[in-house]
């Protein structure tokens, strides 16, 4: 059978993770800079203020004045659900990541090791830890899991039999389904609200209504959702993260700062020669708050030019300056092979003489002995905030 | 069990550049005369750094750029804040 294991509004738990303080508060998760002022997911507090998610904020101030904004967090979501991913694996679990909060997994694998599917689920719940309040919804199909998983209280599974899944699924809310907002409300106004209301319609009906996102959602009412779960391979991945004394916006220095740490990431020694395919760059931003974007190269490449141009440019998307950088690579692959050079560019045998020598400093004083000076703020009146000294590996 | 190379602890702070050390300074008149017990022959510059008065950290600052009896050329100055001396490569 097919297990879909949630956590309920998990940005917004993953961002008040060191702040237990305002979780039995009014909070909820604030919009993205740039982004529409909608409220994202809130607190059980908020809700019962009369909070919902996606009400306009100004609505939510004006109806809870004392509701706290919680800043989004991406890179601190995306490092506390990978920790979960990893809980699951180790518990013996291939688990299939669909979103922050949401992953898939075969129970099959483990029913007879665990003794039953409830046993396999409970190692699930007890993997992921009774704080974030998991659920787990069991059945044949991928959307009756997720949707079982929706109505089932927090730590506990809910199994639902074939045969009872269409009786299952009839009761329940139509926002479970893959639609947009504006496909949902035109089927609301045509008095469908239910999951089994449009299980009754014809098929050709809903498809000439709808189109084929409509004819999509009426299959998966009817039960004949995906019944695979394609498990992630294991993730090889290598991150390396550089403190800033001070907050730093100006790009220049970003870059530099970037160009630092992709030196230092290709000269670890657990890369072994293998190349990156996907890149993630993210920053903790001064007073609070995270962002993190994520690239993935057409080629594996560990070309440390190649990395700073695919990634300088999301640079400047950072909306507050950065107290931190962190450069992650993953999909770590073995080279299939380039081509080579005929004829060796201008330098290389004095640079591998230089980076034998700094290695050989390395050793003898530390891995911290060798810097590169990256200059923050050259402008700047206060001399010590002009450069940093930043310890690089190469 | 092998560590996971992202649970590693591979974050390294970056260290300031040109910190100002504490110096021994001999300032009579509020001019520097005497460095570390070296005599200043002149005083060739002076000016003030105000800074950051929005934070909680101000900077307020009073540089004079020196030079020596022994020819040493130095920056050294004098923070408001902290009512103390210091050397640094201004």
């Amino acid at each position: 059978m097919i297990a879909c294991l949630t956590i309920p509004a998990f940005s917004l738990r993953a961002a008040l993770k060191d702040r237990p303080d305002l979780r039995r508060k009014p909070a909820a998760l604030a919009a993205a800079p740039g982004e529409q002022p909608l409220v994202g997911p809130c607190t059980r507090a908020a809700e019962q203020a009369g909070i919902r998610p996606g009400m306009r904020l100004s609505e939510a101030l004006a109806t809870c004045p004392d509701l706290h904004l919680v800043e989004q967090d991406p890179a601190g979501v995306e490092a506390e659900w990978e920790r979960i991913l990893r809980r699951l694996e180790d518990a013996g679990l291939a688990v299939e990541p669909a979103e922050p909060g949401c992953a898939y997994f075969e129970t099959r694998g483990i029913e007879r090791l665990a003794g039953g599917v409830k046993a396999a689920v409970q190692r699930a719940l007890d993997a992921v830890g009774a704080p974030w309040e998991p659920r787990v919804g069991v059945a044949e199909r991928r959307f009756a899991a997720l949707a079982a998983a929706s109505v089932a209280p927090a730590g506990r599974a809910l199994v639902v039999d074939d045969e009872e899944t269409e009786l299952f699924l009839a009761p329940l809310p139509l926002h479970l389904l893959p639609l947009g907002q504006e496909r949902r409300e035109e089927l609301s106004e045509l008095g469908v609200k239910r999951l089994g209301e449009l299980a009754r319609l014809p098929k050709s009906a809903v498809a000439d209504r709808l189109g084929a996102e409509g004819a999509d959602a009426w299959r998966l009412v009817q039960g004949e959702g995906d019944a695979r779960v394609a498990p992630r391979k294991p993730s090889a991945e290598i991150g390396e993260s550089l403190e800033f004394p001070e907050p730093v916006a100006n790009e220049i220095t970003l870059a530099r700062a970037l160009s630092a740490l992709v030196d230092r990431l290709l000269a670890r020694e657990e890369r072994g020669g293998r190349a990156p395919r996907r890149l993630a760059v993210s920053a903790k931003l001064v007073g609070g708050g995270s962002w993190r974007r994520a690239v993935t190269l057409r080629e594996a490449t560990a070309e440390p030019e190649r990395l700073r141009q695919a990634l300088a440019p999301k640079l400047s998307e950072l909306p507050a300056p950065a107290v931190e950088l962190r450069l992650e690579l993953g999909e770590l692959t073995e080279s299939v092979g380039t081509q080579a050079e005929l004829v060796r560019p201008r330098g290389s045998r004095l640079r591998s003489r230089l980076r034998e020598g700094l290695r050989q400093v390395r050793a003898a004083v530390g891995i911290d002995a060798v810097c590169t000076v990256v200059e923050v703020a050259p402008w700047s009146r206060i001399p010590e905030t002009r450069a940093i000294l930043v310890p690089r590996d190469d | 069990m092998v560590a996971h190379p992202r649970d590693q602890g591979d974050s390294r702070a970056a260290r300031r550049l040109n910190e100002p050390r504490p110096a021994r300074v001999e300032a009579p008149e509020n001019v520097p005369t005497s460095v570390g017990g070296v005599v200043v022959s002149s005083v060739r510059e002076e000016w003030r750094v105000f800074d950051r008065w929005w934070t909680s950290e101000p900077v307020r600052r009073r540089y004079f750029d020196v030079v020596l009896e022994t020819g040493e050329n130095l920056a050294v100055f004098y923070d408001l804040e902290r009512r103390a001396w210091f050397r640094q490569k201004a």
